[in-house]
Formats: C-alpha cells, sequence, structure tokens
C-alpha cells in the first residue's frame, strides 16, 4: 500500500500552500501531487447537437396530450451498459433491464389518484441472431404480441419501453416466437413449465427494488 | 432521492377489483376447456378457503401462452395452489397483521422462489407490527431467487427490521445485493456484508447522510 | 437589447413561451458537459445525462424555487442523474471504461502525460461518487470549497475529509505512472 499523503502536501494540493512553504523533505512527494493534478483532464467537452434534441423532446412533450401515468410522474430513464457476461458468447444471451424511476416529489398539478400507478420499464435483450424479440409477462397477461422489442442502435440489442403497473411481476423473452428466455442477471423462479421466469419489481415515487 | 417510498402491492391492478369476474370468461381463449374446468374449480376452492384467486388464473394465462400442455398446466395451477395453501397455514400462526389475499400471496411467492415454510413464518414474525409482511415476503423471495441460501436470506431481513430500517431500505435490498454481485461476491458473501452493515447500522448512532457503505467481504475487521 | 438573465427566461418559459427554453439549454450545455464527463468517464455518458437532465429540468422547471439561480438547481439535476448513472452501471473491466474516456487533443504531448491522463480518468470512475464529485467540481472545474459546500450543502471539513481520502486513493492507483 502506498503511503498516504502528508497533511501539509493535502494542502499544498488543495491549493492552500505553495511549494515554498513546504519542508525540503516534502518536495518530491509535492512535485509527484503536481503531477498527480497535471493528469486532471481539464478540456472542455462539447455537446454538438445537444440543444435541437432537448428543444425536439421539450416541444413534443409541451404539446403532447399526457397520459394518465405520465401525470403521476415523468419516467427518469436511466441507461445501463450491458453487464460484461451477456457479452459471453450465448446464443439467446439476455440482458440487463432497465427500470425508470418515477419522480419522488409530487407533482403540482392535479393527480390521477384513482389509477394505479404505472412506472416506465425499459426491457433490453442482447440477441444477435434473432429476428423478432417481445417480452411478456404478469404485467401484460403475457401476451407475447403486446410488447414487442426493437432493434437499437447497438448491433444485436433490441429494446421495448413498458408501462408496468407498481407491484412485482414475472416475465421472460420471446425470441423467434419460440425460445423463452430469462435474463440471467434478475432474480428468477421455476415457472412450473421447466423454464425460469424473471422478476421485476417496481415501487413509486423515487426507487426501484428487484 | 428523496421523498417517501411507496411500495403498492396492487393485485393485477383492474383484475382485483373485479375478482368476481368469473375465471371461465378470463381463461377463455387462453387455455383449452379442460384446463378451464380444472383451474375454475380450484378457484371455488381457493375462494372458498380465503385464498386469493388471480395467481391461479396467472399461471393458467402463462402457461397457455408458453404452449404447455393442457396436463402441466394443470399440474402447475395445481402447485400454486398447493403453495397458497401453505403460506396461508404457515402465516395465519404467526403474524399479528391480518393475513390478506395479498400476504398469502407474497408468501406463496417466497415459498416458489425456494424459502420453506419455516422461514416464511420467521420473515413474518419480524415484521411484528411495524412492517408491512407481504413486503418484506416478496424481498425475502427475490433475495432466494438471486441465489441467497434461504438461512441467510431470513437472518439478512431479520437484522435489517432489527436494525430500525425504513421502508425503503428493506426494498432496497435486492437492490444492493445485486451490486454486491457484481463486485463479484457470492449471494451468501454479499448477504452476510448486507447484514452486518445492518448490524454495524443498529449500533452505530445517526448516520452523517448517505447510505452506509457495505463493507468489502475481503476487508478484516 | 440586453441579455435576459436567467430568472426572466424561466419565468418566460413557465409563462408558455417553450422557445426560450433554448436560451437556458445553450447557456449550460457546455458549461455541465465537462461535468458529467468526468464523473461518468465518457462524453458519449455525459450527452445522455445533460440531455436527460435538461428534459427533466424542462418538466419539473414549476418547482424551481428560485429561477435566478437555474444554475444551481439544474446542476443538481444533473448530479442527481451522475449518481444514479454510476450506481447502475456494474464495474467492467478498465478495458471498457478506459477506451470510452476521450483524452484531450494532445497531438504532440508526451506519451506519458496522455498515459497519466487515462489513467486518472480510470481511477476517478474507482472512487466513491462523492469522493469523485468533489475531486472534478474543485480540480476540473475549479470551484473553491467555499462554492463547492455551497451548491451540495455539505460542510467543509466533510468535502476535505473526501477529498484527502480521493488523493491519497488516486496516488495509489496512479503510482506506476506519476
Amino acid at each position: 500500500m502506498t503511503r498516504a499523503f502528508h497533511p501539509l502536501v493535502k494542502r499544498f494540493l488543495d491549493g492552500e500552500l505553495r511549494l515554498a512553504d513546504l519542508p525540503t523533505e516534502l518536495h518530491a512527494e509535492a512535485r509527484l501531487a503536481e503531477r498527480l493534478l497535471g493528469a486532471v483532464d481539464r478540456a472542455p467537452v462539447t455537446l454538438s447537437g445537444l440543444e435541437s434534441r432537448v428543444m425536439a423532446e421539450v416541444r413534443r412533450r409541451a404539446t403532447a396530450p399526457r397520459r394518465w401515468w405520465q401525470r403521476l410522474g415523468d419516467p427518469w430513464e436511466i441507461r445501463v451498459r450491458l453487464r460484461p457476461w451477456i457479452l459471453a458468447p450465448a446464443l439467446a444471451a439476455a440482458a440487463a433491464l432497465v427500470l425508470f424511476l418515477t419522480r419522488s416529489q409530487p407533482t403540482a398539478g392535479p393527480v390521477a389518484v384513482a389509477a394505479p400507478e404505472s412506472v416506465f420499464v425499459r426491457f433490453v435483450l442482447y440477441a444477435p441472431g434473432a429476428h423478432r424479440v417481445s417480452v411478456a409477462g404478469s404485467f401484460n397477461q403475457w401476451d407475447a404480441t403486446a410488447a414487442p422489442l426493437a432493434r437499437s442502435g447497438a448491433a444485436g440489442v433490441w429494446t421495448a419501453t413498458v408501462a408496468v403497473p407498481v407491484g412485482q411481476h414475472q416475465y421472460a423473452f420471446l425470441v423467434d416466437g419460440r425460445h423463452w428466455v430469462s435474463d440471467p442477471g434478475a432474480p428468477t423462479v421455476d415457472d412450473g413449465f421447466g423454464r425460469r421466469n424473471s422478476i421485476v419489481s417496481v415501487a413509486a415515487a423515487g426507487a426501484r427494488a428487484l | 432521492m428523496s421523498g417517501a417510498l411507496v411500495f403498492l402491492l396492487l393485485p393485477l391492478a383492474p383484475l382485483g377489483v373485479t375478482a368476481q369476474q368469473p375465471v371461465a370468461g378470463r381463461l377463455s381463449g387462453h387455455v383449452d376447456a379442460s384446463v378451464i374446468a380444472a383451474v375454475s374449480a380450484l378457484a371455488d376452492s381457493a375462494a372458498a378457503r380465503g385464498l386469493p384467486i388471480d395467481p391461479l388464473v396467472e399461471k393458467a394465462i402463462e402457461g397457455g401462452a408458453k404452449a404447455a400442455p393442457s396436463e402441466r398446466i394443470v399440474a402447475a395451477v395445481q402447485a400454486v395452489f398447493a403453495r397458497l395453501g401453505r403460506a396461508q397455514q404457515a402465516l395465519q400462526t404467526v403474524t399479528t397483521q391480518p393475513t390478506t389475499p395479498d400476504v398469502i400471496a407474497a408468501g406463496a411467492f417466497a415459498l416458489s422462489a425456494g424459502l420453506q415454510d419455516a422461514h416464511v413464518q420467521d420473515v413474518a414474525r419480524a415484521c411484528g407490527t411495524r412492517y408491512s409482511v407481504d413486503e418484506a415476503l416478496r424481498v425475502a423471495g427475490t433475495l432466494t431467487a438471486l441465489g441467497v441460501p434461504p438461512e441467510e436470506t431470513v437472518a439478512l431481513v431479520r437484522q435489517t427490521l432489527r436494525s430500525g430500517a425504513k421502508e425503503r431500505d428493506v426494498l432496497a435490498l435486492p437492490g444492493r445485493l445485486q451490486a454486491e454481485l457484481a463486485r463479484g461476491a457470492t449471494p451468501a458473501q454479499a448477504a452476510a456484508g448486507l447484514a452486518r452493515a445492518a448490524a454495524a447500522r443498529a449500533n452505530a448512532p445517526a448516520q452523517s447522510g448517505g447510505p452506509p457503505r457495505v463493507p468489502p467481504t475481503s476487508r478484516r475487521p | 437589447m440586453g441579455t435576459l438573465t436567467d430568472g426572466e427566461v424561466v419565468r418566460a418559459v413557465l409563462a408558455g413561451n417553450i422557445e426560450e427554453y433554448a436560451e437556458l439549454v445553450g447557456r449550460y450545455r457546455d458549461r455541465y458537459a465537462r461535468f458529467a464527463a468526468r464523473m461518468l468517464g465518457s462524453a458519449d455518458a455525459a450527452e445522455d445525462a445533460v440531455q436527460d437532465a435538461f428534459i427533466r429540468a424542462f418538466e419539473q422547471l414549476r418547482q424551481c424555487r428560485d429561477p435566478d439561480n437555474f444554475a444551481g438547481w439544474f446542476f443538481l439535476i444533473l448530479r442527481n442523474r451522475c449518481l444514479a448513472e454510476r450506481r447502475r452501471t456494474a464495474r467492467t473491466g478498465s478495458s471498457t471504461d478506459a477506451a470510452a474516456v476521450p483524452a484531450a487533443e494532445q497531438a504532440d504531448g508526451p506519451v506519458v502525460q496522455q498515459e497519466r491522463r487515462r489513467a486518472l480518468q480510470q481511477a476517478l470512475l474507482e472512487l466513491t461518487p462523492e469522493q469523485r464529485e468533489v475531486f472534478v467540481l474543485k480540480h476540473v472545474e475549479d470551484l473553491s470549497y467555499e462554492e463547492i459546500a455551497g451548491r451540495l450543502g455539505a460542510s467543509i471539513p466533510s468535502l476535505k475529509m473526501r477529498m484527502h481520502r480521493a488523493y491519497d486513493r488516486l496516488r495509489e492507483r496512479l503510482k506506476d505512472v506519476l
């Protein structure tokens, strides 16, 4: 384990002391500290095209009629990198499940309290050889046609966004109308038909459970 | 993110309210007549005993969607029925909270994940009057479904509840376990680590904000 | 014609003049892009995060209590978004993240400096989010401890504690290249 920085060198790093303020025996360490700070990337990052994408979405939201589940909370999209074990060669490898969170703060406007809450859930499947993919579960009566996934930008990745009622559900992916695939990373239970179902639990107001 | 976390365990939302809608109507088009007959009979028994019916119907619909043979579908629905009965039996003797259909369904889920009746009872007991039994059972089932052995699951849930955790801390357990799994811990190790963290939280004075860090499993105390 | 203050733009948007929101996006887009890039380790991730944060800020604009401090309020939304992303990203091997990090253009710079830059960004991703955040705000965004404390609502001693721990961890991680 490397030695920790001397407290004076830490203050030097903080900008409270100059090199000249440090005793000579700490100068070597201070230069190492300088090299550390010198490695910081301060280059500005330009995001071109962001304005037009944001405004396109802003205009869409300002004019679109709001569905009842949108009135309850706006989805917080979390994009997750595919987990590494999914990239291992496996024909019907399933992928990470990404949950949208609802906002934690109550909305200022009227809330449709009568309707049960839903949360947007984005389902992601890595299935490069597939021609058709859908997700079916207890939230859509296991209807394999209700929630087809579409190819996303990245090669072999399929996604769909589904409004899932708050609560706990079981689901699986159907690939090419024939293969039922569960998510190896998610908790699974025996489905009673020789396969395993994945479990997703969605909570209202702020956080996801598994 | 701040704000109260509400975990609403609604039965498949509109269906719970219309459970009176005949089972046959819900299954028609999904499964064949023999399955409809068998499931309807089971549903009548379930209703008579105060067991929830939706899990039976959902399992049958699932079987139909998966093109399982009729006998297999009926067997699967019977298995669900059996678990519901076991859960009801186990919970009625233990919990002071009412054994509602939701609680029973949660218990059956925990059983399906691999917990035994005794574990279900332990979790229910640990809830006392303060914590929602169905939430705790669903979390316990999820932890076991992630690979945590049943004993360790119960220990973790118990320790978390004992440490005075809020509802959201209980609900966060599967996610936190998953994070530890991603770091290379086995499910048992991860559960033990989280239980230690909960115990430490119980002993420490008020935290200075932020979730407690789970000690890496390899670190010596 | 003078420039509108942030508060005036916010009020204009809330009054229904949606196109004015582009003014706010333009003002703060790049200022926070760098913070997000250093927090998340790649420009792609930063782009997602900043975009999402602007959209959420628009949706929640009514809840911005001090429209003249839109920047500070927006920063917190972006910060939450960055923290949420890292919580959900499994720790992949170092190769993935290192490849994604945009090293500053150093066509004529020494290879060693390039290596250090990459190593530091990778090491930053291995800090806790709280440690990474204070390091980035101070040493990338050049804020003082007072300013950071004001933004995050944390005490200066606690910030220094996180920072000093970060220094030591970074030193350990970079010992082969410094």
